[in-house]
């Protein structure tokens, strides 16, 4: 009988309890856009921006004599075997933003702090540090030191500290180590929009804009795609009988 | 009454170059084509195949239009991630297979070229 009766309080208690708390609280909207995803400049769209013609770039006149003694594998005057391209003939990585003008997918993954980007060419990556103020000093890498805030549904991304030896495009497109980019990076429609301004007073008599437009990877997947100098001199030496005088692996 | 597109004069012609371009454009990843294949002239030849190399920066095919086992003809892909978009896997082919393959060949008579579809033994053709 009294363990009859504890039931029915206990039920009782638990309907009391029930009827007095509040309804669950709807999820909070996202504070800021998803970007995460996979994204791709498919090869042959012509709807995915790129970068300005050369004539509409305003090249210092150190920027238009170093242009000229380039010699790019790619374009009108292409010289693959005689190329210049640090990114072939060393096999160096490709830099920023070179590397996002790749036909090869990028992956990006947003965190409360960084935003990541992760390329699939080279297995390369940079971090996007969210809400802290830019390095005065930062050290000279392939991919930057970059900073980002939010403004509303666009990511703006302030970034520095660029070696001087990549190419900022496959043209052969100069910069210094004072290369200085604003990216803008929001959605348009299903597709991610990268407006980048550059800056570099050693290079660029004023600033000018590109822009760079991504949709959405069908295949999400990532593969591995990591190139050395052993399969560029490879391929040079089966492809167009050029001598390799370093050990490499074939 | 409207001509449907599909189909069409219109169609065809889009279709056309649409291809045409993206056959120009799969080699540009790495390097521009130009400056060591002829762009303009197609090659098709049926061939065994000596090796077929999943590396990078380009996937390498190795064929025999004689039949033998050693190679006469050395042919490049895409990148390994963008041949895979379009259907190439690692194994599609091997050393011995017969198939039929149509590339730009070398300029100034060098033996390589740059493949722009190939048939395989059981008749699948892919684009490079």
């Amino acid at each position: 009988m009294i363990r009859h009766l504890l039931t029915i309080s206990t039920a009782a208690a638990l309907v009391a309890a029930v009827a007095c708390s509040k309804p669950a609280a709807a999820p909070a909207p996202p504070a800021h856009p998803d970007f995460s995803g996979s994204w791709v400049r498919p090869l042959g769209d012509r709807e995915t921006g790129g970068m300005p013609a050369i004539k509409d770039i305003p090249l210092t006149p150190w920027a238009a004599e170093k242009l000229k003694t380039e010699r790019p594998a790619q374009g009108e005057n292409q010289d693959f075997a005689n190329t210049t391209d640090p990114s072939l003939k060393f096999a160096d990585p490709n830099g920023y933003p070179r590397i996002s003008q790749h036909p090869m997918r990028f992956k990006l993954i947003q965190t409360s702090d960084y935003v990541y980007q992760l390329w699939e060419y080279n297995n390369n990556w940079r971090q996007i540090a969210l809400n802290v103020p830019q390095d005065p000093d930062p050290a000279l890498t392939w991919y930057g030191n970059a900073v980002g805030k939010w403004e509303g549904d666009t990511l703006v991304v302030d970034s520095v500290g660029y070696k001087d030896s990549t190419w900022l495009d496959a043209r052969g497109l100069p910069h210094t180590t004072d290369l200085h980019l604003v990216e803008r990076i929001h959605k348009a429609g299903t597709n991610l929009v990268f407006d980048i301004t550059f800056e570099d007073k050693g290079a660029f008599t004023k600033p000018w804009d590109a822009h760079l437009i991504y949709k959405p990877s069908p295949d999400g997947s990532m593969t591995e795609n990591i190139y050395t100098i052993s399969d560029e001199l490879r391929f040079r030496e089966r492809f167009l009988n050029q001598k390799v005088n370093i050990p490499i692996r074939r | 009454m409207r001509r449907p597109l599909v189909g069409s004069g219109f169609s065809r012609t889009f279709r056309i170059t649409a291809a045409a371009f993206l056959v120009a454009t799969s080699a540009f990843a790495h390097h521009g084509a130009a400056s060591i294949y002829d762009m303009g002239k197609e090659t098709t030849i049926k061939a065994t195949v000596t090796e077929y190399v999943w590396t990078n920066p380009h996937v390498e095919l190795g064929v025999s239009p004689s039949g033998g086992a050693t190679t006469e003809l050395l042919l490049e892909l895409g990148s390994p991630p963008n041949i895979r978009n379009r259907g190439w896997t690692s194994r599609i082919v091997k050393a011995g297979d017969v198939i039929t393959v149509t590339f730009h060949p070398g300029l100034r008579g060098a033996k390589i070229g740059v493949v722009i579809k190939m048939v395989t033994p059981d008749g699948k053709e892919l684009h490079a």
